[in-house]
């Protein structure tokens, strides 16, 4: 299990894009795949995880290549190397793994955002045939599915999901006379100023700008929608009533309310951009922060030297008025086979004990994830635990458009961050309208720009 | 020029013996012939002369290329054609606000490290002619320290210093007196996410990083000042600043020019420090113009022919203040 070199981004600068157009690598191990073995049974598949190399999910992927071996027998021999990639180098080291033809892997995990841009830039393999024969197909989450699928085409199959909501700490709650969860965004501030009043110190929720997946609830939390399509047209609506109020809101936590500290300006949920702690995520942990908005999955990159987690519970993010949950962003990860891999028919057999039921479905329970299956979502016992009662209410009202536009990614975190440009600069005190005009009528261009122009 | 006596043309018969009559073997007729043409020192530059042409000369033909062309992902990958698009790359970099953006973020930051590097440099310097021996070795393997720091550590080392987490800078900020500009608002402070604060972090690193390497050019060209000369203008009832100004400026003016001008060069195209400490690539309004061009190249969706154009507008900004300077050098005599 090979941890992937990261600051291959940091030395590529410059003449660097030359070079790896000119097919110069520096990377130096082994690549994907005995060339000199046939086809049917390859020497060694590559599979790209996304994120950093945990323990418990290395012995689940153990668990799935002895599995794989025993039931295909033809692959006997084939070795299953996993590497692990970043989330935030996963484009570069797509375009690098193409470019210079070297260490591309076979399978690759991806964000469900990422799927349509990757798949209409042509770095994964059609995989209809395979998926229409495989008899998961009908179990699966439609709409999941339907977010992998280009022109009748499906490109990739999806893997787990999950919702963001809000974590709080029951004995906080406690203390502070908190009796149910807020339902309104009323609510919300006043229970985040009675928490940072009853624990001295602690933030009271954590307004990054960084993370438009979570932020998203709030938009559509007042009725309001990010961008809206109609015959192939985006219309960008952060200029609405009900984005505008959103906006206003959010920001208001840092600058009217003093909830949030100012070090979560242009931070991810994990921290700065760029890194992997020190961030809201690191403080809820550490019992420095009172609310804090993420999905279930976020408990692995809690510091080690978390407090009170007995008491981590959560509920859904609140709308503006209430009393129902404001829509959640649907994410998480399909499989797919990458573009230049040798062995497609190979690469899709693995990929099916990965994500059979039983796998998918523990692999989920390891991260906090839920499964792509309608039957085990629903049959699950997410609703009555505690901790993923939260998640499971806010799962059930969910939206993907427009974080699974074609252009998208380059919106939000690539090119471009358009809406947390945006929020960051308010919050820095630019004025109001002109900067969401602007934010609006960028994202309305990119949304609606070619995949190159 | 002076001919040399071998490369006379009569002179290569004159030894052979009678017995030697036979035909001029290989090896003899190309010494001639690289003899005749005087081509051995063409030899001798050609193997680097090929490697600087590999490895420089070649993606710069290359980077020529992509950027008057579309060339993006699909044409990497094969799946559709690269297009010759003329100039509308350096057309769309020029129409983008965010490339003058990051081209004053670049131009006030060197314009700020630049200088700071110079001064602290040369004052560090002047104090190493001032010391003793010992004392003299000490301070200059010290500075040279911090210059042998890898920048990727010093970054990450200067990010961790004012970390608004506990970080030192702010506490040590919060605890200065307030007509310092101390006070309590220096708690939590971040200096990661604005540009100003960002780019103040990232001089102070710079200089750091940076003025050893001055203050040794500088001991270096004052220990070949006369020690009679500094005498002299004492004796003239010179003070330091007039003997710095009158006599040491002058005659290390040919350093300081070139000091200078590598300076600019670094600090102007300064990437991996604030790569480090803007937080990698999320915050575009605290791009540089190299990070404005890794982006545009690397970023989703990539686009290497607009990141090729802008590596040669890049380019040609420097040459214009590099040739400028230069110029204006050889007018005065300083370099030759």
């Amino acid at each position: 299990m090979g941890l992937r070199k990261t600051p291959a981004a940091l030395v590529a600068f410059g003449t660097a894009a030359a070079l790896a157009i000119a097919g110069c690598s520096s990377s130096s191990s082994s690549s994907a795949g005995g060339s000199s073995t046939s086809s049917s049974a390859p020497a060694q598949l590559t599979v790209w995880r996304m994120g950093g190399s945990v323990a418990s999910q290395v012995t689940w992927m153990n668990n799935v290549v002895t599995q794989f071996h025993k039931d295909f027998p033809a692959y006997a021999n084939t070795k299953v190397n996993v590497v692990w990639v970043p989330w935030t180098s996963r484009t570069t080291d797509w375009n690098n793994a193409l470019a210079s033809g070297k260490n591309a892997p076979d399978i690759t995990e991806l964000g469900n955002t990422d799927t349509p841009t990757e798949a209409s830039l042509g770095v994964l393999t059609n995989v209809s045939s395979y998926v229409n024969s495989w008899s998961n197909k009908a179990g699966l989450v439609s709409g999941m599915l339907a977010n992998d699928t280009q022109n009748g085409d499906v490109y990739a199959v999806p893997w787990f999901g999950g919702v963001r909501g809000v974590w709080y700490r029951t004995d906080q709650f406690a203390k502070a006379g908190i009796t149910s969860p807020p339902t309104t965004w009323a609510q919300l501030v006043t229970d985040a100023q009675k928490l940072q009043q009853t624990s001295p110190g602690t933030y009271g929720i954590d307004a990054i700008t960084d993370d438009t997946n979570a932020f998203a609830s709030f938009l559509w939390g007042s009725g309001g929608q990010i961008a809206t399509q109609s015959n192939g047209t985006w219309t960008a609506n952060l200029t609405s009533p009900a984005d505008e109020a959103a906006i206003r809101y959010y920001v208001s936590l840092y600058r009217t309310y003093h909830l949030s500290p100012s070090k979560y300006i242009g931070q991810t949920e994990l921290g700065n951009t760029g890194s992997t702690s020190g961030g809201a995520n690191t403080d809820f942990g550490l019992g420095k922060l009172d609310l804090y908005i993420d999905g279930p999955w976020a408990s692995a990159t809690m510091p080690t030297n978390s407090v009170d987690k007995a008491n981590w519970a959560s509920f859904p993010i609140p709308s503006e008025n209430g009393p129902n949950t404001a829509p959640v962003f649907a994410g998480g990860s399909d499989l797919a086979i990458f573009k230049t891999s040798k062995y497609p028919q190979a690469d899709w057999d693995l990929i099916s004990v990965m994500d059979n039921t039983a796998n998918s479905t523990s692999f989920a329970n390891l991260q906090g994830f839920f499964p792509p299956y309608t039957a085990e979502l629903t049959g699950g016992p997410y609703k009555t635990e505690k901790f993923m009662s939260g998640f499971a209410t806010a799962a059930v009202n969910s939206q993907v458009s427009p974080l699974n536009a074609k252009n998208w990614p380059t919106a939000d975190t690539g090119k471009y961050f358009i809406i947390p440009d945006m929020l960051k600069s308010l919050m820095n005190g630019a004025p109001f309208d002109s900067t969401v005009a602007q934010a609006n009528s960028q994202l309305q261009t990119v949304l609606n720009s070619g995949a190159e122009s | 020029m002076v001919k040399t006596v071998s490369g006379r043309p009569g002179r290569l018969d004159s030894p052979a013996g009678p017995s030697s009559r036979a035909p001029v073997g290989f090896r003899r007729r190309a010494s001639i012939f690289i003899r005749r043409r005087r081509l051995a020192p063409y030899l001798l530059i050609l193997p680097s002369a090929a490697v600087i042409a590999g490895l420089v000369l070649w993606p710069t033909i290359q980077i020529a290329e992509f950027s008057f062309q579309n060339y993006g992902l699909p044409q990497l990958v094969g799946s559709s054609p690269a297009q010759w698009v003329g100039f509308a790359n350096y057309s769309q970099i020029l129409h983008d606000p965010e490339f003058w953006l990051s081209l004053r973020l670049s131009v006030l930051s060197a314009a700020a490290m630049v200088p700071l590097t110079l001064i602290v440099g040369t004052l560090v310097g002047l104090l190493l002619s001032k010391l003793g021996r010992k004392m003299a070795a000490f301070v200059s393997s010290v500075s040279i320290l911090a210059w042998a720091t890898p920048a990727v550590s010093a970054s990450v080392i200067f990010v961790w210093l004012a970390t608004p987490d506990g970080g030192v800078v702010d506490w040590f900020l919060t605890k200065l007196p307030a007509w310092l500009g101390g006070g309590a608002h220096w708690a939590g402070f971040s200096w990661t996410n604005a540009a100003l604060p960002a780019y103040a972090l990232a001089t102070a690193l710079v200089v750091w990083t940076g003025f050893p390497f001055i203050a040794i050019a500088v001991f270096a060209g004052l220990r070949t000042i006369p020690a009679e000369l500094f005498e002299s203008a004492r004796m003239d009832g010179a003070g330091p600043w007039q003997i710095f100004w009158r006599v040491t400026y002058p005659l290390l003016r040919p350093i300081f020019q070139v000091l200078f001008l590598l300076s600019v060069i670094w600090d102007f195209g300064v990437f991996t420090q604030v790569f480090i400490i803007i937080g990698e690539l999320g915050q575009r309004d605290e791009y540089n113009l190299g990070i404005y061009e890794y982006a545009t190249a690397f970023q989703l969706p990539p686009a290497y022919g607009l990141a090729s154009a802008l590596a040669f507008i890049l380019t040609i900004i420097l040459l214009i203040i590099t040739v400028g300077y230069v110029r204006a050098s050889v007018r005065e005599g300083a370099l030759r």
